[in-house]
């Protein structure tokens, strides 16, 4: 039986980009609208002003990466504070890869627009370091990690885990040749899907070290608070609870692996009894289905 | 290796009808088994694997998930009823699965 809404311990977890905006939570809800609009206002104004143009129906920039980044945030921004005015507050939040930064402003750690400037720079940093595209970034479900590092040595791939989202449900990064290579391979080796993500960044790779050495420059002239509950690191399932733990991790969070299955865990373990997916999509709760004891609430059952 | 009795014909149904209705949020009555899994339902293989857990559990199966990878290339499931002879194929054979293609 699940507790009261009441007794719930909750946390926040925050997506790193949409691929969708069919359905999502906010949809029909006026406050919504409201506030996303305010939000989207303000990034237009200090970020990027094609966002100003931003529909969720015709032109939502799930295209570009960069723009869905922003969107992501101004999305995951608007639906905490709702959940918040509503008096349902967290007591943890962890952000899935680039949602680390809508994390951090839930916890008060950053800025909006403070948010929206790592968003920018991380990017920027990437793309400057980044000389060529011949990166990619791949899903592989139904191997366990000794068989994926296995393919990984004895093929002798430029490619790396850089995720675990369950036992047997994983992404792996490198050049696109040997991510093209891995993913052919796995499916011999007995994979029941391989899906090559379309990114051309090798995010949590250590093909971004370089770059994240940059944004670290660039992250040392923002102001950063201490973060008003915990925030948890997807690196080292660490509690950020300093204004340096957060410097620390935004940097390493692009070029160190993440383990979300055992972030979902490390979250249990700290007497977490429901979870909320504060983004457009229901992704991650689809992915933490393999974990024993989570439970996810729709966001829109939090609001009333 | 479990005979396969009618009983465990209709469980299987039964469980992987449930389980597609609840997952896709579509009215058990929608499903069919020339229903397509990925274009009416937007499964995904992650509802796979998730479903060949719930069976190793149900019937204590003994089966490697790469042996079903391997199987799954040369007989790709499109369909309910697809899946629901290879469930019923998996809890047959269990690791000898592949051996039907000898």
């Amino acid at each position: 039986m699940l507790p009261a809404l009441s007794d719930l311990r909750l946390s926040f977890i925050f997506p790193a980009f949409s691929s969708d905006y069919e359905n999502h939570p906010g949809s029909g809800i006026g406050a919504f609208d409201t506030l996303f609009g305010e939000l989207l206002l303000r990034a237009s104004e200090t970020a990027d002003g094609r966002l100003a143009s931003f529909r969720f129906r015709d032109n939502n920039f799930l295209n570009d990466e960069l723009l869905t980044q922003y969107v992501t945030f101004l999305y995951s921004c608007t639906l905490s504070a709702l959940i918040r005015k509503a008096g349902r507050k967290p007591v943890v939040t962890a952000g899935y890869s680039m949602g680390i930064y809508s994390a951090l402003y839930d916890a008060g750690s950053i800025s909006f627009e403070t948010g929206l400037r790592m968003i920018g720079a991380a990017y920027e940093s990437i793309t400057k370091h980044m000389t060529t595209h011949n990166y990619a970034m791949g899903a592989l479900i139904g191997l366990n990690r000794e068989d994926i590092s296995g393919i990984i040595r004895e093929h002798d791939l430029h490619a790396e885990i850089t995720n675990q989202n369950a036992a047997h449900a994983f992404v792996v990064t490198g050049s696109r040749d040997s991510v093209t290579r891995l993913l052919e391979l796995a499916m011999e080796e007995g994979a029941l899907h391989s899906r090559d993500l379309g990114v051309t960044v090798p995010y949590h790779s250590e093909y971004l070290r370089k770059a994240s050495e940059i944004f670290s420059t660039f992250v040392d002239t923002l102001e950063v608070g201490s973060p008003t509950l915990p925030v948890l690191s997807l690196v080292d399932h660490s509690l950020l609870t300093t204004p340096e733990q957060v410097r620390r991790e935004v940097v390493r969070n692009l070029y160190r692996p993440l383990n979300w299955a055992v972030a979902m865990k490390s979250l249990l373990g700290l007497g977490i009894t429901g979870f909320v997916e504060c983004g457009p999509a229901t992704g991650l709760s689809r992915n933490a289905r393999f974990v024993e004891g989570v439970t996810f609430y729709p966001p829109a059952s939090l609001l009333s | 290796m479990a005979a396969i009795t009618e009983s465990i014909k209709q469980e299987v149904k039964e469980i992987v009808y449930n389980f597609f209705a609840e997952e896709c949020e579509v009215d058990v009555s929608r499903i069919q088994d020339d229903t397509s899994i990925i274009n009416d339902l937007d499964g995904d293989s992650l509802m796979f694997l998730e479903l060949i857990e719930i069976f190793k559990k149900k019937y204590n199966l003994d089966i490697e998930l790469k042996v079903i990878g391997k199987y799954a290339v040369k007989h790709p499931v499109n369909t309910i009823g697809e899946l629901i002879r290879m469930q019923l194929l998996i809890i047959e054979h269990e690791n000898r699965l592949l051996e039907l293609d000898q």
